[in-house]
C-alpha cells in the first residue's frame, strides 16, 4: 500500500504530503525567484549566444566534472554525490508524485527492474563519497576550506536521504516477503544493498513483524527530508547545485586574454556598486561553492597578502543579500546608501590591489568564476576616482608622457643596442619581414640588456630578416589595462597601432607575455589573421625545427622552466620553451607546480608599480625559487619573461640561493649552445 | 572666495637637453616642456581649499610649450576656469617680465588668493611670486607646505618650514600672494579618459598681452660644465709615490731648475 494512504488521525497521508509540499515548493519557488531578482540587478551582458559551445561547456564541466576531478580525493566522491543526486532526483520524484497521488498507482522507480539496482547501488556510494569528503573536510581539514555548519547540515541531510531510502527500501521488501508467506524477498526487483539489508532484517522477527511500519516510517522521513532539502538549500552555500550548471553555461567564450572592455557608466569607468557589475559577475555569488581552490592557489594570498578570490566572491554574496532587497524596491541608484557600494561595502581596498592577475583562480575555479573581471572592474573605479597609490600614479603619468613606466625618455629606447656591433634595422623606415615589439622592460631595465642584446645576436646570426620602432613604440598596455587604466590602455593602444600600421612588416615577436598577450588579443587591428603575433619562444622553436638553428655545443647544465601567466595559462604556449630546451640537449625537470599551475612571481597585473603591504610574510617569487631550487640536480631556473628574470634574479638574492640557482632566460642558453 | 594659480612650463629634465646654435638657450626642437613641479602644488593645493570651501579656482599659464595640455589637465582636475596667456613668446621670460605680464591679467580680477610656485628650475631671477605681490601691492609668503582658510575668508593660515627642522604657521592678510613649496599631498592622479573627455569639450580661455619690454637682464651664454681630464690614483709605499710625484711635477714644467 503507499504510505500515504495510510491516516493520521482523521487526517489522510497523502493530504498531508500536498500541504508539506505546496509549502516547500512555495518557499523553494519564492526564494528562487527572490534569487533571480537579484541577479537582474546587474547590468545586462549578452551570455546568449555560441549555444553549442556553451551546452559543450556543461558537458565537460558539470557533466565530466573535470575541474573538481582535478583533486580526486573530492573530486571522486563529488561526483560520486552528484550523480547519484541526479539518479536520486528521479527516484524520489517518481516517489513523491506516487504518494500525493497514491490511488492513480503509478510505476515508481524501486519497481523497474532497470533503474531500481541503479539508484540502490548509488544509495550506497554516496554514502562512501560523504565519507571520503566528510573524512577531508573534517579531518584532513585543506586550506580554504571552512568547516561551516553548513556543510556540516548538508553532508548530514543527504546522508539521511541515502539511509532513509535505503532502510525503507529494505522495509517494504521485508514487509512484502512477509505478507506474501513464504515467498521469496528478492522476487521483486534486484536492489543489491536493499535487498541484502532486507535479508539481515528477516533475521528479527520483531523487525519483520512491524516491517510495513517502519517502511512507512521511513518513506515519510525520507520524504520530509527531501523536502526540507528543497527548502534549506536556496539558503546555503548548496544553491552551487543549482547555479553552477547556469554559471558554467553563461561562463565567458571569449579568449582569456581579452579583457572586458571598460565601460563608462553613469557613476564612472569600471563598477562601484552592486548593480554596475553585469549578471553573470553577481552569478558567481550563488554559484561558488566556497571550496577554496582559488584561494589555495592565489600566489598573492599564499604569501599572506590580504588577497583571496574566495573572500572577494564571498564578500560580493554578502553584500548582495545585504543591500540587494533595498535596491530591488526599486530606490533610484543616487538615493542609495553607501553600503550598496562594493567599494565602500564590505569589499576591502587592498583585496583589489595586491592581485597580480596571474589567472590562477579563475583557472582552477569549478564553477568558472570570473574574479578577475570584478576585480578588475572595481579597480576601474578606483582609478577613476583617483584613489590609487602613489608609486602606481607616478608609473601611470609616466606611461601616459613618456610611453613607459620607467620615466625614461622615449629617446632612449633603443639603449640596449649599445654594445651591439651591428644596428637593428628600423622597421619605420624599411620593410622587414619580422617586427620585433621590445616591450619596455626589454628596452629599458639595465638588467635585462644582456638578454635582449642575446636575442639580437641569434637573430643576426641566423640571417632573420628583422625590424625595432626604435623610439616609437610604447608600452603595449597590458598591464596599464589591467592595473584598471582603461583610458590610458586605450592611448598606449591607439598609438602603438598607429605606428603599427604605418610599418611594413609581415610578422610580429616579442620577448614579453604580456606584450604578446594585449598584442595578441587585445589589438583588434592586429588580431584579423593579418599578422602572426608569436613569443620569441615560439619563433625560436620554429627555427630549430627548420634547422635555421643548431646547437653548436651540448650544455650540461640541469634545469627546470617556470611557465610565465600571460604565456602559459593566458596563451596556452607550453610547449615551445620546452622544445627549444629540447633542442639545446636539455632535459627539463619539471616543478611541481608547472604548465597551467605555474606559479605566478608576483610581478604581474601592475603589481611591479606598487607599494608593498607589508602585511606578506615573503613574495611569490621567492616561494617560486625554492620550489625551483628543491628539485634534485637542478642549477638553472630558465626564464621567458623579462619580469620574471628580474624578480626571480632578485628572490634567488633574497632567499640566500646564490650560487646554488641560476636564473637565465631561454635565450641566453641558447645564445651560449650556438 | 577667489583662487587664482599661475602654473609655467619649464624643459623636462627627462629629455637629454641640447644648446641651441645661438649658444644661449636650449634647443627648442629636442625639448619637451612639462608643469613646473611646484606649480603642480600649488595647483593642488588650490584644489584641496575648494574642496574645502567651495572656492572657485582659475588657472593662467603662459602660452608657451605644453601649456594647453597642462590647462587641459588643470580643467580635468577640477579648475573652474583655465586662461592661456599669449604674449607672443617662444620661451618664458625672466620673473620680472613674467611678473609684469601677470600683474596686467590679474589687476583688474580681485583675486583673494593668488598661489603659485615657490620656484622653477628655470628661475632667471628670483622667483615669480615675490615679485608680483610687490607690483600688485600684496603681502607675499613662500616656501609654504600648507594653506588654511581662516574664518570669513579674511585671512589665510600657512604654514612654511624652516631649516633646523622648524615649522611656522602665519596669518596672513587676504587678499596675498603664496609661493607654494608643496601642497598637503602630492597632485592628484587624472584618468586618461576624464582627460580625454574633458579634451573635447574643454573650454580654454586666451588673453592675449603685450610682449614684455626689453629687459635688464641678457643671457651671455649657456653651456655644461666643462669636464676635467679627471684624477688619477697614485698608488705604492710613501718613498714611491714621492717620487712618482716629483717626476709628474718635473713632466709638466713645474719645477724650478
Ligand atoms: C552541478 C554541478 C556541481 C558542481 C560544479 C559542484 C561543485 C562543488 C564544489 C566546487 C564543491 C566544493 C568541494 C571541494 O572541492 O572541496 C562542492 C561541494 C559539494 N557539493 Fe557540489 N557541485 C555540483 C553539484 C552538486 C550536486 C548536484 C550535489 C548534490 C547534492 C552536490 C553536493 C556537494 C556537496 C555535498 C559538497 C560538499 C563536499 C565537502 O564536504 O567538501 N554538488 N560541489
Ligand atoms: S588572479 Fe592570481 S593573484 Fe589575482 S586573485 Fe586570482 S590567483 Fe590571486
Ligand atoms: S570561487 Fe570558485 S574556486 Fe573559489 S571557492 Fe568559489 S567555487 Fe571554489
Amino acid at each position: 500500500m503507499m504510505p500515504t494512504l495510510i491516516r493520521f488521525g482523521p487526517v489522510p497521508g497523502w493530504a498531508i504530503l500536498w500541504v508539506v509540499f505546496l509549502a516547500a515548493a512555495g518557499i523553494f519557488a519564492w526564494r528562487v525567484t527572490t534569487l533571480i531578482r537579484l541577479l537582474l540587478l546587474g547590468r545586462y551582458e549578452n551570455r546568449f549566444d555560441r549555444i553549442p559551445q556553451r551546452i559543450w561547456r556543461v558537458v565537460v564541466y558539470i557533466l565530466g566534472q573535470r575541474r573538481m576531478l582535478e583533486e580526486p580525493l573530492i573530486g571522486l566522491p563529488h561526483l560520486l554525490i552528484f550523480y547519484g543526486f541526479l539518479m536520486f532526483l528521479l527516484s524520489t520524484n517518481s516517489m513523491l508524485l506516487s504518494g500525493l497521488l497514491p490511488f492513480l498507482h503509478l510505476p515508481t522507480v524501486d519497481e523497474n527492474r532497470f533503474l531500481a539496482p541503479v539508484v540502490d547501488v548509488f544509495g550506497v556510494l554516496v554514502l562512501a563519497g560523504l565519507a571520503v569528503s566528510s573524512f577531508r573536510r573534517f579531518i584532513l581539514r585543506p586550506a580554504g576550506l571552512q568547516r561551516t555548519i553548513d556543510a556540516t547540515i548538508v553532508n548530514s541531510l543527504i546522508a539521511s536521504l541515502m539511509v532513509t531510502f535505503l532502510l525503507a527500501e529494505a522495509f517494504r521488501s521485508v514487509g512484502a516477503g512477509a505478507a506474501l508467506k513464504g515467498a521469496s524477498t528478492q522476487e521483486s526487483v534486484w536492489a543489491p544493498f536493499g535487498n541484502w539489508l532486507a535479508g539481515v532484517f528477516s533475521g528479527y522477527p520483531a523487525l519483520v513483524v512491524h516491517a510495513t511500519g517502519l517502511y512507512y516510517f521511513f518513506w515519510w522521513v525520507h520524504i520530509l527530508t527531501v523536502l526540507g532539502f528543497l527548502v534549506y538549500l536556496p539558503y546555503s552555500k548548496h544553491l552551487h547545485l543549482l547555479a553552477a550548471p547556469f554559471s558554467v553555461f553563461f561562463s565567458r567564450l571569449e579568449h582569456p586574454g581579452m579583457l572586458r572592455p571598460g565601460v563608462l557608466l553613469e557613476g564612472g569607468m569600471g563598477a562601484g556598486r552592486l548593480n554596475e557589475l553585469t549578471w553573470r559577475q553577481l552569478l558567481a555569488a550563488f554559484a561558488c561553492a566556497e571550496c577554496g581552490r582559488c584561494e589555495r592557489a592565489c600566489p598573492s594570498f599564499q604569501v599572506g597578502e590580504p588577497c583571496s578570490p574566495r573572500q572577494l566572491v564571498h564578500n560580493l554574496k554578502m553584500q548582495l543579500f545585504l543591500c540587494g532587497k533595498v535596491m530591488m524596491s526599486g530606490v533610484p541608484a543616487s538615493k542609495l546608501d553607501k553600503e550598496t557600494c562594493l567599494l565602500e561595502g564590505l569589499i576591502p581596498r587592498n583585496e583589489l590591489w595586491t592581485c597580480t592577475t596571474c589567472r590562477a583562480c579563475a583557472n582552477r575555479c569549478p564553477v568558472f568564476n570570473e574574479h578577475l573581471s570584478i576585480t578588475i572592474d572595481l579597480r576601474r573605479r578606483l582609478v577613476e576616482r583617483g584613489e590609487l597609490d602613489k608609486r602606481l600614479e607616478e608609473a601611470l603619468r609616466n606611461l601616459g608622457r613618456y610611453g613607459n613606466s620607467f620615466g625614461q625618455s622615449e629617446r632612449k629606447r633603443a639603449i640596449w643596442t649599445q654594445g651591439l656591433d651591428f644596428k637593428p634595422k628600423d622597421a619605420r623606415k624599411q620593410p622587414v619581414q619580422w617586427l620585433w615589439y621590445l616591450g619596455e622592460y626589454n628596452c629599458y631595465h639595465p638588467a635585462l640588456h644582456p638578454v635582449t642584446r642575446s636575442l639580437a645576436r641569434i637573430l643576426q646570426a641566423a640571417e632573420v630578416d628583422y625590424g625595432i620602432l626604435y623610439e616609437a613604440e610604447r608600452n603595449s598596455g597590458n598591464d596599464t589595462r589591467r592595473v584598471g587604466e582603461e583610458g590610458l590602455f586605450e592611448m598606449l593602444r591607439e598609438r602603438n597601432t598607429a605606428v603599427l600600421r604605418a610599418a611594413d612588416f609581415k610578422d610580429l615577436f616579442t620577448m614579453d607575455p604580456h606584450v604578446y598577450n594585449t598584442l595578441k588579443n587585445e589589438y583588434p587591428e592586429l588580431n584579423h589573421g593579418r599578422h602572426r603575433i608569436l613569443h620569441h619562444t615560439e619563433l625560436l622553436a620554429g627555427m630549430f625545427q627548420q634547422g635555421r638553428l643548431k646547437a653548436a655545443r651540448r650544455l650540461s647544465y640541469g634545469v627546470t622552466y617556470h611557465d610565465p601567466c600571460y604565456l602559459g595559462r593566458y596563451n596556452g604556449v607550453y610547449e615551445p620553451p620546452r622544445a627549444v630546451l629540447k633542442a639545446l640537449g636539455l632535459k627539463v625537470k619539471e616543478m611541481p607546480r608547472s604548465r597551467s599551475f605555474s606559479f605566478c612571481c608576483g610581478g604581474g597585473g601592475g603589481r611591479v608599480w606598487m607599494e608593498e603591504t607589508g602585511e606578506a610574510h615573503s613574495r611569490p617569487s621567492e616561494s617560486r625559487v625554492r620550489e625551483a631550487a628543491a628539485l634534485d640536480g637542478v642549477q638553472v631556473l630558465v626564464v621567458a619573461c623579462p619580469k620574471d628574470h628580474v624578480m626571480f634574479s632578485e628572490a634567488v638574492k633574497t632567499a640566500g640561493l646564490e650560487g646554488k640557482l641560476a636564473v637565465k632566460d631561454l635565450t641566453e642558453l641558447v645564445a651560449e649552445a650556438i | 572666495m577667489k583662487i587664482a594659480v599661475l602654473i609655467k612650463q619649464v624643459p623636462d629634465l627627462v629629455e637629454g637637453l641640447e644648446i641651441d646654435a645661438s649658444g644661449k638657450a636650449l634647443d627648442q626642437d629636442s625639448l619637451r616642456y612639462i608643469i613646473s613641479e611646484a606649480d603642480d602644488h600649488a595647483l593642488e593645493q588650490a584644489l584641496l581649499i575648494r574642496e574645502r570651501t567651495g572656492a572657485s579656482v582659475d588657472v593662467f599659464a603662459l602660452d608657451v610649450g605644453e601649456a594647453r595640455d597642462s590647462l587641459t589637465t588643470a580643467l580635468a582636475k577640477g579648475a573652474e576656469r583655465v586662461t592661456l596667456v599669449a604674449a607672443g613668446l617662444e620661451a618664458a621670460p625672466g620673473s620680472h617680465a613674467l611678473a609684469e605680464l601677470f600683474a596686467g591679467v590679474l589687476r583688474p580680477q580681485n583675486f583673494d588668493l593668488i598661489l603659485t610656485g615657490v620656484r622653477a628650475i628655470d628661475d632667471l631671477d628670483g622667483s615669480l611670486g615675490g615679485l608680483l605681490a610687490g607690483l600688485l601691492e600684496l603681502p607675499y609668503v613662500g616656501l609654504i607646505r600648507k594653506v588654511e582658510t581662516g574664518p570669513g575668508g579674511e585671512t589665510a593660515i600657512v604654514q612654511k618650514e624652516f631649516p633646523g627642522g622648524f615649522i611656522t604657521e602665519l596669518e596672513v592678510k587676504l587678499p596675498a600672494v603664496l609661493g607654494i613649496q608643496s601642497a598637503e599631498q602630492p597632485p592628484r592622479y587624472v584618468p586618461v579618459s576624464r582627460l580625454r573627455q574633458v579634451m573635447k569639450t574643454a573650454k580654454i580661455g586666451e588673453q592675449a598681452v603685450e610682449p614684455p619690454q626689453a629687459q635688464p637682464i641678457a643671457v651671455e651664454r649657456l653651456f655644461k660644465p666643462e669636464e676635467g681630464a679627471g684624477a688619477s690614483m697614485l698608488e705604492g709605499t710613501p718613498e714611491e709615490l714621492a717620487k712618482q710625484i716629483a717626476g709628474l711635477l718635473a713632466e709638466r714644467h713645474l719645477l724650478k731648475g
